[in-house]
């Protein structure tokens, strides 16, 4: 993952319309990124490459990046170059005061180094203030000032502010570099085209002794490699320096040639302090900005939901293909009487025993000369036989809940064929007092309507 | 192998087709007290990854079984033959109308389905169940019996009775009220049905509990990114002239709420959405934003937290600073005192209890101008919302998806009660602070806000 791929992310995670059957479908043909969400979400944003539009955001993005930093990085060097020389005017009446270039190249190296490694413990915190002292922030600014410096999409990127400062601390990196390198062109090309006399002096009392030591531990990564680049003793007492003494004191004027030897420890002091320590500091916000970006994606808005998609199996139980709607006819039904006669010719029970059907007859204070069960048990002939003993009214008591089945109305048919009339009567369970429910009974009237015989009735 | 088939046949109307919609978590099929209503067998497969794990079918109810079962008995034949004579049958009916149901619900059965017969138990018994179940007999195929009560009435013991002649394992289910485990134990019996299945529907059984989990983390996932997005929710206007008008001032607020409305619910429709609930109707009191009387007493007990709950929770998160500390002291020292309203409804004052949040004018300078409302500042917002979407969550997850219907969703002061107490009040407010302070919040800080809401709703559901 790069600020590139972080960047495609985050605009294809804007604009994805992708169904989840097909997220899951690219998390099982990627099986080898499982587990590794950063590998996931970078094949994922390499397989939708083309889905971006053109130009891609990451592309304007970086190449804005790219050239914003190569400028400030010349300005820089150019800088580090003019200061560089700056510091080394020698004008040869006054040797160069090699402390000044000591404080440029390890001191001022050494404090924004600190600044940097807090910025960078605090980068993941919030926005750090430390990280707003930096160049980098504000040249961008100020740049970003410029018309037309800054395309319009790019304000549309929301960048992590996280990622942000990361951004602000590694490009900080870079243009540091870049001003230790014209520090070290402006030294390298100084000693080459003119004879420098350096000198060291200090309005505090330190002893040559003291400075000695003082050289001798900062010189502690190429002393032993290079004895010839950390000032001897004698050196350093030749090279003391006072305004007040004499314009140039004799013992220099004598070792003139030995005061050149300064530039070693110079160039030495240069290349570790300013260029190797800040190309480690460089090399740490690298690392820093990798592992930000990385979790600036996982992040993003979206990026957790793709992953879940990808990697959690889809289970699904519901039917495949859609039911047919279901219509109900709501014909009203008006062959409906509310009372029972008295006596019928037959009183038949659908599905209820006998004896049970004479219990019903008695409450609701009906007689019959003939009672049968329909239905229920019996076989298809013995119900053909009692249609063939019926005649007359016929009431015909069913169970009120049960539904009307076809095999109902096919005893139906056979029956009103033979007799006058049929009151079908619908009756609750023993426990229910036979009372029926009005939606139960709505069931049969519907079933009745669509039968449609003027020689049926319904009780309600 | 093939994978086990189910079958749900019974007499119409007995709920065959509720059963099948809770077991198959499937809200949409079509359901209700008219007799016929399932008139083609349906197919439910369980499917991980688009493999079949088994295969459920709802089916059409008998209407002329006794018809049948006289075909059927004018063929004497020897047992091991019997199901070859109901293919016969059929083959022979496929084309007549008066057998569509029958061949409908034979045919899965003939293709290898287990039988589940589904008898009404809230009513008696009857002579003519029979002619069903002995042809379901005449198939061969495993089968059980499953009694579901329509109603309150119980006639159990007798259908027990009668089952017992013609299946080896009846179970009672209520489709209306399903929970997981009842649902996992209907599979343990399914998978005792034949041998051949026990894996496979054992299996199922695992993958039920995995989508019971993998429900309750895309729902927690949802939650707490509609509580981060809310709260952190920033909504701008540029405007013109001057100084804004008070119009444009209503105008921002109005848009804020609507912003504010339309992320909880569309966070309603994935929460129903992840439990397959897509089809649901449900009625419930809007968000409390207008008047912003949050603090009213009811509203806070319904909905969020208590004044005194806030200023609680406000001193443990260390939200209390300067003011907020002295007056919370004073508070606490007079908390037994009558002074007391009066300290709070100071206190309530220094937390924006009653406002959203306030609107802001900014870019002065630059010359661009723009009004800026949120983050949201009301301490009392994100329990609100919280306890809305949670209650939410589990009136969806704990529905069953055999009850059709409008759903009432009406949260009581004893909800709350149910899932927040000063601890988890204690955890949820150092996100709530993040969420309010307007930064980036890491995705490690939301999967951790995560967990607290998916606990949460593993209690509760
Ligand atoms: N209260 C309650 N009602 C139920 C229950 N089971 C089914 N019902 C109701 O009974 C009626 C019939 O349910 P369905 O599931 O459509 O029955 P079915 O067997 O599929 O009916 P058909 O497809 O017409 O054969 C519906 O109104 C259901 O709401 C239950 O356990 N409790
Ligand atoms: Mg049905």
């Amino acid at each position: 993952m790069n600020l590139k791929s972080y960047l495609d992310l985050f605009e294809l995670l804007g604009t994805d319309t992708s169904s989840r059957e097909e997220r899951r479908a690219f998390g099982l043909v990627n099986v080898v990124t499982k587990n590794k969400p950063l590998e996931q979400l970078s094949a994922w944003v390499y397989e939708n490459k083309t889905k971006l539009k053109k130009p891609a955001l990451s592309e304007t993005f970086s190449s804005t990046l790219y050239s914003m930093t190569l400028l400030i990085s010349v300005i820089a060097l150019l800088f580090g170059f003019l200061s560089g020389v700056g510091l080394l005017s020698y004008n040869g009446h006054e040797p160069v005061n090699v402390i000044y270039f000591i404080a440029m190249v390890v001191f001022l190296p050494l404090f924004t180094m600190t600044l940097t490694l807090f910025s960078m413990f605090r980068a993941n915190v919030t926005q750090s203030m430390l990280v707003h002292i930096s160049p980098a922030f504000w040249m961008e600014k100020i740049l970003g000032l410029l018309p037309n410096k800054i395309e319009d999409n790019l304000k549309e990127v929301k960048i992590n502010p996280l990622l942000a400062n990361w951004i602000v601390i590694k490009r900080s990196q870079i243009i540091a570099l870049a001003f230790s390198f014209g520090l070290l062109l402006a030294l390298l090309g100084v000693v080459a085209t003119k004879d420098i006399a350096f000198a060291w002096s200090t309005t505090l009392s330190i002893t040559p002794e003291a400075f000695h030591h003082f050289l001798h531990t900062l010189a502690f990564p190429w002393r032993d490699l290079y004895p010839s680049a950390l000032p001897s003793i004698e050196l350093i007492e030749q090279s003391q320096y006072f305004r007040l003494g004499d314009k140039l004191s004799d013992e220099m004027i004598q070792n003139a040639s030995k005061l050149g030897e300064w530039w070693k420890f110079l160039a030495f002091a240069t290349l570790f302090y300013a260029i190797v320590l800040r190309f480690t500091m460089y090399v740490l916000s690298e690392f820093g900005f990798k592992k930000a970006i990385q979790r600036s994606c996982l992040s993003l808005d979206g990026a957790e939901r793709l992953l879940r998609d990808m990697n959690e199996p889809i289970i699904s139980t519901y039917a495949n293909e859609n039911e047919q709607q279901f219509i109900q006819r709501h014909t009203a039904y008006d062959q409906m009487i509310n009372a029972l006669d008295a006596s019928y010719d037959v009183i038949q029970g659908w599905a209820i025993a006998k004896e049970n059907l004479s219990v019903i007859a008695d409450s609701m204070k009906v007689i019959s000369p003939k009672f049968f069960e329909v239905g229920g048990g019996n076989t298809l002939d013995e119900d053909m036989e009692i249609i063939y003993h019926s005649r007359g009214e016929v009431l015909l008591y069913v169970k009120s809940w049960e539904p009307p089945t076809m095999d109902f109305i096919d005893y139906l048919e056979a029956l009103v064929k033979r007799v006058d009339k049929v009151l079908v009567c619908p009756v609750g369970t023993l426990e229910d007092k036979y009372e029926t429910e009005a939606k139960e009974v709505n069931v049969w009237a519907r079933k009745l309507s669509m039968f449609g015989s003027a020689k049926v009735w319904l009780k309600v | 192998m093939m994978h086990p088939k189910f079958a749900v046949v019974g007499h119409p109307n007995k709920g065959k087709s509720s059963i099948v919609s809770a077991l198959a978590m499937d809200d949409s099929v079509q359901i209700s007290d008219t007799p016929g209503t399932t008139t083609k067998k349906r197919s439910f497969p369980l499917k991980v990854d688009g493999e079949i794990l088994y295969e459920l079918f709802d089916t059409p109810g008998f209407q002329r079984a006794r018809r049948v079962l006289a075909w059927l008995e004018q063929h004497d034949v020897s047992a091991d033959k019997k199901h070859e004579v109901v293919q016969l049958f059929i083959n022979e009916h496929k084309d007549d109308p008066k057998f569509n149901d029958e061949v409908e619900l034979l045919e899965p059965i003939m293709n290898g389905a287990g039988i589940i017969y589904v008898v009404d138990g809230s009513k008696p018994y009857g002579e003519e169940y029979e002619a069903e179940m002995e042809i379901l007999r005449w198939t061969g195929q495993p089968s059980m019996a499953l009694i579901n009560h329509i109603d309150e009435s119980d006639y159990s013991e007798e259908w027990k009775r009668a089952l017992g002649h013609y299946f080896k394992m009846v179970r009672t289910f209520d489709p209306m009220n399903t929970s997981l485990e009842q649902h996992l134990s209907i599979l343990e019996s399914v998978a005792q049905l034949k041998e051949e299945w026990t894996a496979s529907v054992k299996a199922s059984i695992r993958l039920f509990e995995k989508y019971h989990e993998q429900m309750l983390d895309r729902s927690a996932a949802v939650i707490s990114k509609v509580i981060y997005k809310s709260v952190s929710l920033v909504e701008k206007l540029t405007f013109y002239g001057e100084d804004a008008t008070k119009d444009e001032k209503n105008r921002i607020e109005e848009k804020y709420k609507e912003r504010l409305r339309a992320l909880e619910r569309s966070t309603q429709k994935s929460i129903e959405s992840i439990w397959n609930h897509d089809h649901l109707q449900k009625e419930q009191q809007s968000f409390p934003l207008e008047g912003m009387d949050l603090f009213s007493e009811e509203t806070a007990s319904v909905f969020g937290l208590t004044r005194k709950e806030l200023l609680v929770t406000a001193a443990a998160s260390g939200a209390a600073t300067g003011a907020g500390v002295d007056l919370l002291f004073g508070g606490a020292t007079l908390l037994l005192g009558t002074g007391l309203g009066a300290v709070i409804g100071g206190v309530g004052a220094f937390f924006a209890f009653n406002e959203l949040s306030e609107v802001k004018v900014l870019g002065q300078t630059l010359g661009k101008r723009y009004l800026e409302m949120g983050p949201m500042e009301n301490r009392n917002f994100p329990y609100i919302l919280l306890g809305r979407t949670v209650y939410h969550t589990t009136q969806v997850a704990k529905r069953s998806h055999a009850v059709r219907g409008v759903a009432e969703f009406h949260m009581d002061s004893i909800f709350k009660e149910k899932w927040l107490n000063d601890d988890l009040r204690k955890s949820l407010e150092k996100y709530h602070k993040k969420f309010r302070s307007g930064k980036e919040i890491e995705a490690e800080e939301l999967a951790e806000y995560e967990v607290l809401i998916r606990d949460v709703l593993k209690y509760l559901i």
